[in-house]
């Protein structure tokens, strides 16, 4: 049934104001937009975009949308890599940027904040007191995103848990409209049932994320080493090595493979060893603690073959080395090649070097479109995430580009399903649903339907995302 | 024939650099007109002008967007460290002189009469040009011309010869000037620098009053150019045609500390006060001249600088800039008052008395929101050059 979009902003604004709805042609592109290399079509747009200011107004917005069997996708900040904000049936673009609160409370030892914050604004203002967030996604995402996803970033996530291991509570506004809290004030955490383990990684199906309360973590002190290796499958076989021979784990890794390097090292005039390099930022109660830990992955490096490795000392070099890795999805367009997309996949430790090799020489050999792409390995040590970026022209129609974005996709698929992975980094909704239902089979599939169902009778919120509509 | 040429150059400019946004959103965490709306940001902006164009859609909502943007440039900073580097700043200004020279969309209704004033009286507010130097009567500042040749052309700038604010800064400098023994002069028939006519795409007037500076630089002889006001100073350096040409063109900040190192300048008086500076995007982030202020400011004996929460190249803007000083933004959009308002905030959190600057626009602005917030008691916005002349 299709929405008389005038009424629907009219009605929307008696909710949440006439400033907080918006039905121009920009605002509802840029809310339908997404990192996608192919555009979004103007017939594809969201009716409106609003922007309730805190969990009453979602709820009223909810209950509207709910009478008028109305798709609702919600938006945090729009930077998802599984293309979850963008609406695949009209209706509203609901935007949480309002719910901006946020309280660190030292006495008891938890941080609330609104589902809207950007993570990079708590991260500073935890800084600033001495604690550390446990979600190192890039700084522009959303708390409410982050944790809808339950996603963390990296060897982080080995070292400290992921945010369902977290969060104390949420405040969560069902698809019907009702106002649920979970959890408590206290730091100790429910055993047995656990409403909020439920919506955290939900991917926003279940419910509207609008509060989120998380346990307070001291910062730790950290100390960078680097290792530069002729081929990227050392790293590989030194992550393993890292687990068997209990390395003191660092708490962030990166590792940027041979041809990322090179073309970074180009770009960045920086006159490092030729061949790949791996980062690592080791913790400690104290710096003394970090630097010997960091010292020990100097040895572990060397060990594993290193042709150079030191502790990072020298600021200016430390950052250069890091720019070379968080530049690293630049790097096509170095080329001219200013279309792009990146898959992840997780192997299993064994297999990591293998998977290494295989993505690597991806593109080689092939007739399909992905051989015509330049593709870059990147991605995080120890945590078994691999990236690999595929850059084309940009020049590339728009049915063309959906054709590569299908063929990578798929090649996704195929390499987490051999590799045995899991997405660990982005979540699964919606483009991963055809590798989820093949990796778990359809009962399992029909168990988040049947989960779906129940709390979202009328299919309003985030409809086309369990389906895998792109 | 040409103009088709022109448009398509137009387009394709725009298009390449529109089409490489990573849309990783970072841009987006430091622009200060972001309100709560996407499109209140380089990365919105960037895509509504993207599918603007695809869609044939350009309108005034369209050109509303182009204009909002302060042209501080911190989206441009942040794009080069972590993402694809985008000129996000020079694709704005190049879609607002499309928008302008094409398609007769821009400037903003509240920025035709501004242009006017600059092509017609050489300067924004429209005062007429004879009252340019009148802020210099009776105090014997010379013009340089051929016949009288002078080591330093001390350029005023419009916000310093017309602002009330403004001119306590052109009148301070020349006092240092003087005190210092410095053979300086000002044009007689200055005219404005051009630089917030590029900011509002219109760069045809740019090139005519650029144009018409340079020439008078010639025919005065000058070799050396110091100026207060860092909009022209960054239009002389890295916009004008002359730039490079051998002319040596300093902000006070490099020439004054040049001076006391050279034993010219004294500064002898103490000034006991807790003072913060607020970087100027022109100055700071644009041209990159950070340690120069800071090391004039640590000069005045009894000074204590304490910085703010973003400082130096992580700046914020004062709002004001990008022709935004002579637009109301259109409803839905950040005013200018409420960017002002958040630096002003981030000085107050320091315990400062004074908060300094060395921007005529910067001041003007952070003084109206010091007032606005009701913090007259608690901190004073000036210059850099007043604090110099109370330590003389």
């Amino acid at each position: 049934m299709g929405v008389n979009a005038e009424q629907l902003a009219e009605d929307l604004k008696g909710i949440v104001g006439e400033d907080h709805v918006h039905t121009d042609l920009f605002e509802r592109a840029n809310y339908a937009d997404t990192s996608l290399p192919y555009d979004v079509e103007e017939g594809d747009l969201p009716d409106c975009v609003v922007q309730p200011a805190d969990a009453h107004e979602i709820s009223e917005v909810l209950k509207y949308a709910n009478q008028h069997k109305i798709p609702v996708t919600t938006y945090g900040s729009g930077t998802s890599l599984i293309f979850g904000t963008k609406p695949k049936h009209h209706g509203i673009s609901m935007s949480t940027e309002r719910l901006t609160s946020l309280e660190i409370n030292e006495e008891h030892q938890w941080l609330e904040c609104g589902a809207g914050i950007k993570t990079g604004q708590v991260i500073k203002e935890l800084g600033k007191l001495g604690y550390f967030l446990p979600i190192q996604t890039q700084i522009g995402s959303s708390m409410g995103g982050a944790v809808s996803i339950n996603t963390l970033g990296h060897l982080t996530d080995n070292m400290f848990g992921r945010p369902v291991n977290h969060v104390l509570g949420l405040e969560v506004v069902l698809p019907t409209g009702e106002i649920i809290e979970t959890g408590s004030k206290c730091i100790r955490r429910a055993a047995g049932w656990d409403l909020a383990r439920i919506f955290v990684g939900a991917e926003g199906i279940l419910g509207v994320i609008t509060t989120v309360r998380m346990v307070l973590i001291p910062m730790p002190q950290t100390v960078d080493a680097v290792g530069f290796f002729k081929k990227v499958e050392e790293i590989g076989h030194m992550v393993g090595m890292m687990y068997r021979e209990k390395f003191p784990l660092p708490m962030d890794g990166e590792f940027v493979g041979e041809k990322a390097c090179k073309v970074g090292y180009e770009a960045l005039n920086l006159d490092f060893p030729e061949g790949a390099l791996a980062i690592t930022r080791s913790m400690g109660r104290t710096k003394e603690d970090a630097s010997r830990n960091a010292q020990e992955m100097v040895r572990l490096f060397k060990k594993a073959g290193a042709t150079e490795a030191f502790v990072l000392d020298d600021p200016e070099v430390a950052e250069k080395v890091w720019r070379v890795r968080e530049n690293a999805m630049r790097w096509g367009q170095e080329k001219g090649l200013k279309g792009y997309l990146a898959i992840e996949v997780n192997p299993v430790l064994p297999q990591l070097a293998e998977a290494m090799t295989e993505l690597t020489h991806i593109t080689e050999g092939r007739n399909d479109l992905i051989g015509e792409t330049e593709a870059y390995l990147y991605g995080h040590v120890g945590s078994d995430s691999l990236h690999c970026l595929f850059a084309f022209p940009y020049t590339w129609s728009n049915e063309k580009m959906k054709q590569v974005v299908d063929e990578i996709w798929n090649l996704e698929k195929e390499l987490m399903l051999k590799y045995n992975g899991v997405g660990g980094d982005w979540g699964w909704l919606p483009h991963r649903v055809p590798f989820f239902r093949e990796k778990y089979g359809e009962t399992a599939y029909g168990v988040i339907k049947k989960l779906k169902q129940l709390f979202d009778p009328n299919d309003i919120l985030n409809r086309g995302n369990l389906e895998g509509e792109v | 024939m040409e103009e088709v040429q022109f448009e398509e150059d137009f387009e394709k400019y725009l298009n390449e650099g529109l089409i490489s946004c990573e849309k990783c959103h970072f841009c987006h965490t430091v622009c200060p007109i972001v309100d709560t709306r996407i499109t209140q940001g380089p990365f919105g902006i960037n895509r509504a002008i993207y599918y603007g164009l695809k869609w044939n859609e350009l309108n005034e909502e369209l050109r509303d967007l182009v204009y909002s943007c302060t042209t501080c440039g911190k989206c441009v900073a942040m794009c080069k460290k972590v993402s694809r580097a985008l000129p996000l700043v020079e694709i704005f200004e190049k879609a607002r002189e499309y928008f302008l020279v094409e398609k007769m969309l821009g400037p903003m209704p509240e920025q035709v009469g501004v242009l006017k004033n600059m092509h017609v009286r050489g300067n924004p507010w429209g005062n007429p040009s004879h009252e340019r130097t009148k802020w210099a009567e009776g105090l014997e500042v010379p013009f340089a011309s051929k016949d009288n040749q002078v080591d330093v052309l001390y350029f005023v700038g419009c916000a310093s010869s017309y602002d009330a604010q403004g001119q306590k800064i052109a009148k301070n400098l020349t006092r240092i000037f003087k005190t210092a023994g410095v053979n300086f002069g000002i044009l007689e028939n200055e005219t404005c620098s051009g630089h917030e006519a590029k900011r509002m795409g219109e760069t045809g007037l740019f090139a005519y009053l650029s144009e018409a500076n340079v020439e008078m630089f010639k025919d005065a002889g000058i070799q050396h150019i110091v100026t207060g006001d860092p909009h022209s100073f960054y239009s002389f350096t890295h916009e004008y045609p002359q730039q490079g040409n051998g002319l040596k063109v300093q902000h006070y900040s490099q020439f004054l500390n040049e001076l006391i190192e050279k034993g010219n300048l004294k500064l002898s008086r103490k000034v006991n006060k807790r003072v913060t500076y607020h970087d100027p995007c022109y100055l700071g982030r644009h041209s990159e001249i950070f340690e120069e202020p800071r090391d004039l400011i640590q000069r005045i004996p009894g000074i204590t600088l304490v910085e703010m929460e973003n400082a130096r190249a992580d700046s914020d803007c004062c709002g004001m800039g990008g022709g935004r000083m002579w637009m109301e933004p259109p409803q839905g959009l950040i005013s200018s008052q409420a960017i002002a308002e958040r630096r002003v905030h981030q000085a107050l959190a320091t315990g400062a008395e004074i908060l300094l600057t060395a921007c005529p626009f910067c001041n003007i602005t952070l003084n109206d929101a010091v007032k606005s917030l009701e913090k007259e008691e608690t901190i004073k916005v000036m210059d850099i050059t007043e604090l110099i002349s109370m330590s003389l």
